[in-house]
């Protein structure tokens, strides 16, 4: 898609969201699962930049999210650091551990990326439950219990009060989906786009592979670590459980039902996913297996996800300018 | 002291042999379809809960049992997964990462049907021996040997497989040169689905072998998954040879860390050793690069 | 023996080859020549099954045999021998063979097969414990057709045999081909490096962008002047 289409779609979608709390604004459940909708969101949109677009198999986005809201939580506690900074910190830690992962692994092949990243996720419960955990004050696993509630100026946002902090994480969730939509858009997402297309051939031209993904598992880590601190001060206490695989897959749902690589579908996936999770909820432990169910289904039957039907029933200009070109 | 090292290391090699059995057969399919399975792990459980199941029936109670129903009910399920699932992604352009994907939901759909048809409490399952054999002070079960027995028969009938039988050359030779197998006429869809089935078959009878030793639970793939990919990456993606390799060292590795550090260090220190390694030497121990 | 009616061929979405006609009869060994990248080789490989996007109507001995897969083709005794030989490195060269009769029709012949590779090949018969990664390009290249023959083939579709190989060994696949086709296999080869394959040549065609654009016997092609400059050398 071109940039005025993407342009109008997020405005559409955003537009959508922004005015809800009109409807829903004083029932707190509603505007809970909204805030939870955006958070999930950028996480997934972050998850599709680094799978979708840059082509790499990292599994590692919950933990780079779990991560970054540990770290928010610590930063904010221990050196009574107002929660509006620890967040960019805790940004900044994610994003530096992203590094960290990305510099050993990112030249190795697919199937290699794909098991480091997973593997930080599974070594991530032992680290924080075990004695290093409870040495810089993940509190074990029992978790972070009092996680002190996002303020700005002397303003408390209040889980009692839910629309300023929807607005809060609305205007954060924009500037998130500009900045990816810049980087699919710049000579960044350009260079992955030939990249995908003949690795051999683009680095032939110059452009160095390992650079851009880095920056770009840079970047995703920041924002996913950034969102993560959000969520901690948001709901107030985080434990390991976040890292269970059912997170991880309903994250992974948000992506099959937005289409892999077609941007701002990962948006329209988490509103969907959330909400269909919530809608399983009385179902309790069939739920999971629901979702399996759903994945391998949506897989099967809609590889490329709602953006890629929207773009089968409206074919753009784009489509037919491929078509002319082969 | 050196009672409980020796202690140690035969721990190590009954893990590592159940390990190479396990590994072998993910790489095995890495090596011949490029495909990875998330669900590598579910069909461990698989073994182990199908053991138990055949076992709980009041007329049954010998292994020999077990592995005569078991090994074909794997190996027809894995068949028909790769069919139903793998098969028809394989057309597109971003079917690895599809793969990925939905065996990635193939998981949490097996898993958590275990959850609800069993419970989430874990099932134990009786020794395949009782007994042990001592010398001295130091003991070894009886379970352990035939553990390990079992485990390195089953990669001696996996050589002899790839080598020797048909379907087996037609297996290496698709892994070795995909194009040159459809010259000559291999059905690579056949072979596709017949690796992924024998795969199956190896990590389910692991699943058997250990559930033994550590009980059977809903979610207890997942750390086998890790330490099978784990291990088929130290030793080279696609390479038999180093997985098998790979996999006695870091069974012994774990058995260890275990020991001295305490289980919550294992998936730290392997993945530590895995992170060195593929600083080091990208392609792991015996891989090829390229 | 084989009849060819207007194939079309693709590569995702560019036409590699278009509306090709043609006709090679029981016994012949016909040869195609052409500038390299206009479709030989797909040329060959769509009538072995090895293309997946063609149109058009191919027919194998009165039957058609459009659309089908190399694993039934090479049932029937429809080979192809590729350019780069597309050998199973990690093997041994007597499995690279036994690979080659992998076929059902094959393997009820594979025996008097290998007997007759070793006799046409001897070199071979002294390697057959050597893994094919080791050998040089030579030796390589017969591997190769030794393999493409194992397959019990009644039609044989060489590609460019004479690539990467030393100038002293292509009299030694122009032998080859020649004694091949005495055994009574018929033979599509594209090579255009080896005048003695022209030589043995029935009938010739020429492709250029994907179309045929010269068809006839060799004593028609030697008085074109326009093939005889560029492709015979002669």
């Amino acid at each position: 898609m071109d940039l005025k289409r993407n342009l109008l779609l997020l405005t559409i979608i955003y537009g959508i969201i922004g005015i809800l709390p009109l409807f829903f604004g004083s029932t707190q459940f509603i505007m809970h699962i909204l805030i939870i909708c955006l958070i999930w969101s950028v996480v997934a949109s972050c998850w599709d930049l680094i799978m979708g677009f840059a082509g790499i198999f990292s599994f590692g986005q919950v933990a780079f999210f779990v991560i970054g809201s540990y770290a928010s939580a610590i930063i904010s506690a221990k050196f009574s650091v107002p929660p509006i900074f620890s967040v960019f910190l805790a940004g900044i830690v994610a994003g530096a551990l992203g590094i960290l992962v990305g510099l050993p692994c990112l030249k190795l092949k697919g199937a290699y990326i794909a098991l480091v990243t997973f593997a930080v996720h599974m070594i991530l419960e032992p680290i924080l439950k075990g004695d290093i955990g409870r040495a810089i004050g993940t509190g074990g696993s029992r978790g972070i219990l009092t996680i002190e509630p996002m303020n700005i100026f002397g303003y408390t946002f209040s889980s009692s009060q839910l629309v300023p902090y929807f607005y809060l994480m609305f205007i954060l969730a924009i500037i998130c989906s500009l900045i990816i939509l810049m980087v699919i858009k710049s000579h960044w997402g350009n260079a992955f786009l030939a990249l995908k297309d003949a690795e051999v051939f683009a680095t032939c031209l110059g452009v160095s592979a390992f650079k851009y993904k880095l920056m770009v598992f840079a970047l995703t880590s920041f924002l996913t670590g950034l969102i993560g601190g959000f969520y901690a001060h948001y709901v107030g206490m985080i434990s390991t459980r976040m890292l269970g695989t059912d997170l991880f897959v309903t994250l992974m749902i948000m992506l099959v039902i937005g289409g892999i690589g077609k941007f701002p579908g990962a948006i329209i996936g988490s509103f969907i996913t959330i909400s269909i999770n919530e809608m399983l909820s009385p179902l309790g432990s069939y739920r999971p297996i629901i979702l399996g169910a759903m994945v391998i289904i949506l897989v099967l039957m809609m590889p490329d996800g709602i953006i890629g039907l929207i773009q089968k029933i409206f074919p753009g200009r784009n489509r037919e300018e491929a078509r002319t070109i082969s | 002291m050196i009672v409980e090292i020796i202690d140690v290391i035969i721990s190590g090699m009954i893990n590592g042999s159940v390990y190479a059995l396990m590994a072998v057969g993910l790489t095995l399919i890495y090596g011949v379809s490029k495909a990875f399975n998330f669900a590598y792990g579910s069909f461990y459980s698989m073994g182990g809960y199908l053991a138990w199941l055949i076992l709980s029936a009041a007329f049954i109670n010998s292994y020999l049992v077990v592995f005569i129903l078991a090994v074909p009910m794997l190996l027809i399920l894995g068949f028909l997964i790769e069919k139903m699932l793998v098969a028809p992604l394989r057309k597109r352009d971003d079917w690895e990462i599809k793969v990925m994907m939905i065996t990635l939901g193939l998981a949490l759909f097996l898993d958590n049907s275990y959850q609800v048809v069993f419970g989430a409490r874990m099932k134990s399952l009786p020794s395949i021996l009782e007994g042990s054999y001592s010398v001295g002070e130091f003991i070894i079960s009886y379970q352990d040997i035939v553990i390990f027995i079992l485990s390195i028969g089953g990669i001696l009938i996996l050589r002899w497989f790839l080598n020797s039988t048909r379907t087996g050359m037609s297996v290496r030779a698709v892994a070795q040169n995909p194009a040159g197998a459809q010259i000559v006429g291999i059905p690579k869809e056949f072979v596709f689905s017949a690796t992924f089935a024998i795969s199956t078959v190896m990590v389910g009878v692991g699943g058997i072998l250990l559930a033994q030793k550590y009980f059977v639970t809903p979610t207890g793939g997942w750390d086998i998954l890790v330490k099978s990919w784990v291990i088929t990456a130290f030793g080279g993606m696609g390479s038999i040879r180093g997985s098998l390799y790979a996999a006695f060292i870091l069974g012994m590795l774990e058995a260890f860390v275990g020991w001295y550090y305490g289980m919550n260090w294992v998936l730290i220190a392997l993945f530590a050793v895995l992170l060195a390694t593929l600083a080091i030497r990208p392609q792991g121990l015996m891989g090829k690069w390229g | 023996m084989i009849e060819i009616k207007n194939l079309n061929a693709y590569y995702d979405d560019f036409h590699v080859l278009k509306d090709i006609s043609m006709t090679i009869e029981q016994g012949q060994v016909v040869v195609m020549l052409g500038p390299n990248g206009h479709g030989k080789s797909t040329f060959l490989k769509s009538i072995c099954g090895l293309v997946r996007k063609t149109s058009g109507l191919i027919k194998y001995n009165g039957q058609s045999i459009t659309g089908m897969g190399a694993e039934k083709l090479v049932n029937m005794g429809i080979t192809y021998i590729a350019e780069n030989r597309e050998l199973f490195p990690e093997m041994t060269v007597l499995e690279n063979l036994k690979l080659g009769a992998y076929s059902k029709n094959a393997r009820a012949h594979s025996r008097q097969n290998l007997e007759r590779v070793f006799s046409l090949f001897p070199r071979l018969r002294e390697r057959t414990s050597q893994l094919a990664s080791t050998m040089s390009g030579g030796e390589a290249r017969m591997l190769a057709i030794a393999r493409g023959l194992m397959s019990n083939a009644k039609f044989l579709a060489i590609d460019e045999p004479s690539l990467g190989l030393q100038p002293n060994l292509r009299d030694e696949v122009a032998r080859i081909i020649k004694e091949i086709n005495r055994q009574g296999i018929t033979v599509l080869v594209v090579e255009q490096n080896i005048p003695q394959i022209t030589e043995l040549a029935h009938k010739l065609y020429v492709l250029e962008e994907g179309r045929i654009t010269f068809e006839g016997s060799k004593e028609q092609a030697l008085g074109n002047d326009h093939l005889k400059e560029i492709f015979l050398g002669m």
